[in-house]
């Protein structure tokens, strides 16, 4: 198990360093950040002293060497926006992005499991064609207009929650039911189809002529069974939720590490731009080993 | 048992409740489209930046009195004068302190100044002394002596430009900017909300506003809801198509002009009669009330019409499609390439429905009989599009874009977009260059004069390029406020204008 773990985080130290070269190089193809920091009638003089100031003027590999160097003492540089250390700007993000991401996706998987294994269980009943509408509205709806409209509803026509921003737990509530609505959807569909061959199976059929009752039958006999698809959906969306909800942080103003994500790079704030792409690798990199783990945790067979 | 969950969970949703309620009735609530990056002082001429600090935290020598017909203002300068030689003295207003206890003198102005012009950051307002140099004599505490070389006639204007800050101010961008003015920064949390509070030793009129906080949603349906649902007082910049209630509502010009880009000296765009030909092709009546809010204006200049030297005799080339045909085609005959493509550049989010706006001046161009095609772009793209040196193209390019001057004088405007060394110009003409030289350095009326002639050469005589509209801004307004917003709203936001109904 922990040569498991050596592996992959060896193997993930070299992913990171050629994403690191990699988003390096490329951001300093897009353009000038010396043009978008500055307003548009600068001089030529002021667009250099700001070069200047922040070493964009230097040949790119001596760039690229300096960037190493200080990475190596952890230092991700400043923020050209922001006038601070970039590393702060984006720890800062992901200190709201991350438990976002976690409640989220802990209301995702729980509900997901519990309806889907009984969507399954009763094909057609009550449970199923509830999940069929909420997988539906996920897939179809933008994520965009559900947000607009749950202000619209529950905001400013029942006044239940505040519209948007952070501050207090009732702030979290429309974000994180906009943000669960999709992958709730998708997590669930996975779990409905894997828990109904599951449940085809021999075992389950002796179990019940044994005489065990349904609940136990789905949750104790089958689940574990029917969960490795339903793994690798839930690792994938949770991808998608640790690199931000670019929208839903938009529209509720929310200060996660989507958006600034986002700015970073219409703005070229290269620095925040590479310490933002690699907080997010790191933080999907220990996902995966996470979601390894659990693979061999309901899979005997795997661990070896 | 189960009592003490409860009453730890009630205890401790009634202290994130608490904040709410001990609200006071004069503090208010700004939502803003974007959030800061920074709070500088020196960096108060970018406009969200502007509005936050500009006049309520930090102060400047003179201010522009941009709603009225006051013109310029004393502010913390209480008089000023042409000593001649290029040379102006401003006397300084006694007794102001800054929010750090400190007095302020001559010294402090000087040292702003240094900032500004100082190689270790890089302030925005430099720009406006681009090709002048200042030289500062500390007279006495209250006396300032500043000459500019060359003489800079609307120095005491420039002056509006640049806030004042303590001499004790590092040469680095500060986070917590200390200023004269009625106001003083209590809280930035970054991604959240910057907190103004009003001083109690500030040197003139108490404000009525208590505390200001800023939050920032750059979602314009959800800043308007905002005020709906009393979460805040004031949203800027919000879109026609949620600005419905009159009573919160206002509809103001808002001192962006915008229009299409002309290189003068590009085939087939520099035979005049094809830049005729590309005005009257437009029908910009038809804008209006549909894909732009109703209010807008026919632009005739750069500038907006609170601008020194407007020219109100102009008006717009009528939208005439069979003249712009026969321009062609005059233009044609005498063998004027006019199949050349034309790439009309039009930057995303530049304004609410902006490709909208593009799509249809291509339709129109495209209508009369040009080669007319449309490219969207992102900021950093349009800016290689927009400013010197131009890309190569096979026929020529017109770049769609928006200028603001609120600053009173289109001295701020004239150069960069018109003269033959301006940044964003598409024009060579001697006639021009000169026009904004002698302008730039006139005073009274003949500044006016010369201006206003300048308006009419450019729009009238070699129609440089495709002006288009005088833009409407949008805000709402909670009811409880006596505050009406203006042009100035742009590119401040002065909380002491602020009363309560």
């Amino acid at each position: 198990m922990t040569k498991m773990i050596g592996q992959r985080a060896i193997a993930s130290l070299l992913s990171l360093l050629g994403l690191m070269i990699l988003v390096f190089f490329l951001s300093r193809l897009t353009g000038d950040p010396a043009v978008l920091f500055l307003p548009i009638d600068a001089t030529e003089e002021m667009k250099q002293q700001f070069r200047a100031l922040h070493g964009l003027d230097l040949p790119l590999i001596e760039q690229f060497a300096r960037y190493v160097w200080d990475l190596l003492h952890f230092d991700f540089g400043e923020s050209l926006r922001k006038a601070r250390p970039a590393i702060d700007v984006v720890l800062e993000a992901y200190a709201w992005t991350l438990p976002l991401a976690l409640i989220t996706m802990g209301l995702v998987i729980t509900t997901a499991i519990v309806l889907g294994s009984l969507a399954a269980f009763n094909v057609g009943g009550f449970f199923d064609r509830l999940v069929s509408i909420v997988s539906l509205v996920g897939a179809s709806a933008p994520d965009f207009w559900i947000a607009i409209v749950a202000i619209v509803v529950f905001s400013i026509g029942l006044g239940w929650v505040p519209t948007s921003g952070v501050g207090t737990p009732l702030h979290w509530v429309l974000p994180i039911a906009v943000l669960f609505i999709r992958p709730f959807g998708l997590v669930v569909q996975v779990v409905r189809g894997s828990m109904l061959s599951a449940l085809g199976a021999p075992y389950v059929k002796t179990a019940r002529a044994k005489g065990v009752k349904n609940l136990p039958l789905i949750f104790v006999h089958t689940l574990r069974n029917g969960m490795l698809p339903v793994i690798t959906v839930i690792g994938d969306q949770a991808a998608a939720l640790l690199n931000g909800a670019v929208i839903v942080e938009t529209i509720f103003g929310f200060p996660g590490v989507g958006k600034l994500m986002i700015d970073s790079i219409l703005q070229r704030d290269f620095n925040v731009v590479l310490a933002a792409i690699m907080v997010t690798a790191v933080a999907i990199f220990i996902m995966n080993i996470l979601i390894d783990l659990a693979y061999g945790l309901l899979d005997p067979r795997i661990r070896h | 048992m189960l009592l003490k969950p409860i009453l730890v969970g009630a205890l401790l949703a009634s202290t994130t409740i608490a904040p709410a309620l001990a609200q006071a009735d004069t503090d208010i609530t700004v939502v803003l489209s974007e959030e800061l990056d920074l709070v500088e002082p020196c960096m108060a001429t970018r406009s969200n930046i502007g509005r936050v600090i500009l006049q309520n935290i930090s102060e400047t020598l003179t201010e522009l009195d941009v709603r009225g017909d006051k013109g310029l203002m004393p502010r913390l300068a209480e008089s000023w004068e042409d000593k001649g030689d290029g040379t102006w003295q401003f006397k300084l207003r006694e007794g102001v302190k800054f929010s750090d206890g400190t007095d302020f003198d001559a010294n402090d102005v000087k040292h702003s100044f240094d900032r500004v012009f100082s190689d270790q950051i890089t302030c925005e307002s430099k720009r406006y002394f681009a090709d002048t140099a200042l030289t500062f004599n500390v007279v006495d505490d209250h006396t300032i002596d500043i000459k500019a070389e060359p003489a800079q006639p609307v120095l005491p204007l420039l002056m509006s430009l640049v806030t004042i800050v303590p001499s004790e101010t590092p040469m680095e961008f500060v986070r917590d900017p200390i200023g004269t003015g009625p106001y003083k920064l209590t809280d930035w949390t970054a991604g959240q909300q910057i907190v103004l509070d009003r001083r109690d030793d500030y040197w003139g009129e108490q404000p009525e506003v208590t505390k200001a906080t800023y939050v920032f949603r750059s979602e314009p349906a959800v800043r308007a809801a905002m005020v709906e649902a009393g979460e805040a007082d004031i949203a800027p910049q919000i879109t026609a198509e949620v600005a419905t209630n009159p009573a919160t509502d206002f509809s103001y010009l808002n001192s962006e002009t915008v229009y299409l880009r002309i290189d003068n000296q590009d085939a087939p765009t520099n035979d005049i009669r094809v830049r005729k030909a590309m005005n009257a092709a437009i029908d910009r009546e038809a804008f209006i009330g549909t894909v732009l809010p109703e209010g807008t204006e026919l632009a005739v200049a750069m500038v907006p019409p609170t601008t020194l030297g407007w020219n109100a005799e102009l008006s717009p080339l009528a939208y005439d499609p069979e003249q712009a045909k026969k321009w062609l085609e005059e233009a044609k005959a005498d063998g004027v390439d006019t199949s050349l493509p034309i790439e009309i550049i039009a930057r995303t989010e530049n304004f609410p429905n902006v490709t909208e706006v593009a799509e249809a001046l291509t339709q129109m161009l495209t209508d009369v009989g040009f080669n007319a095609t449309l490219r969207m772009v992102e900021v950093a793209e349009h800016e290689q599009y927009y400013s010197r040196p131009y890309p190569e193209s096979e026929g020529t390019r017109l770049v769609l874009a928006q200028h603001d001057n609120s600053r009173g004088d289109p001295v701020f405007s004239m150069f960069f977009k018109y003269d033959s060394q301006g940044t964003q110009s598409g024009v060579n003409d001697p006639k021009v260059d000169d026009l904004i030289a002698r302008a730039s350095a006139a005073t009274g009326d003949e500044r006016a004069a010369l201006w206003s002639e300048l308006f009419k050469y450019v729009h009238d005589d070699i129609v440089a390029d495709v002006l288009l509209f005088h833009m409407v801004g949008l805000s709402r307004v909670s009811e409880r406020l006596d505050f009406t917003p203006t042009i100035a709203t742009n590119q401040q936001l002065q909380l002491s204008e602020i009363g309560f109904k």
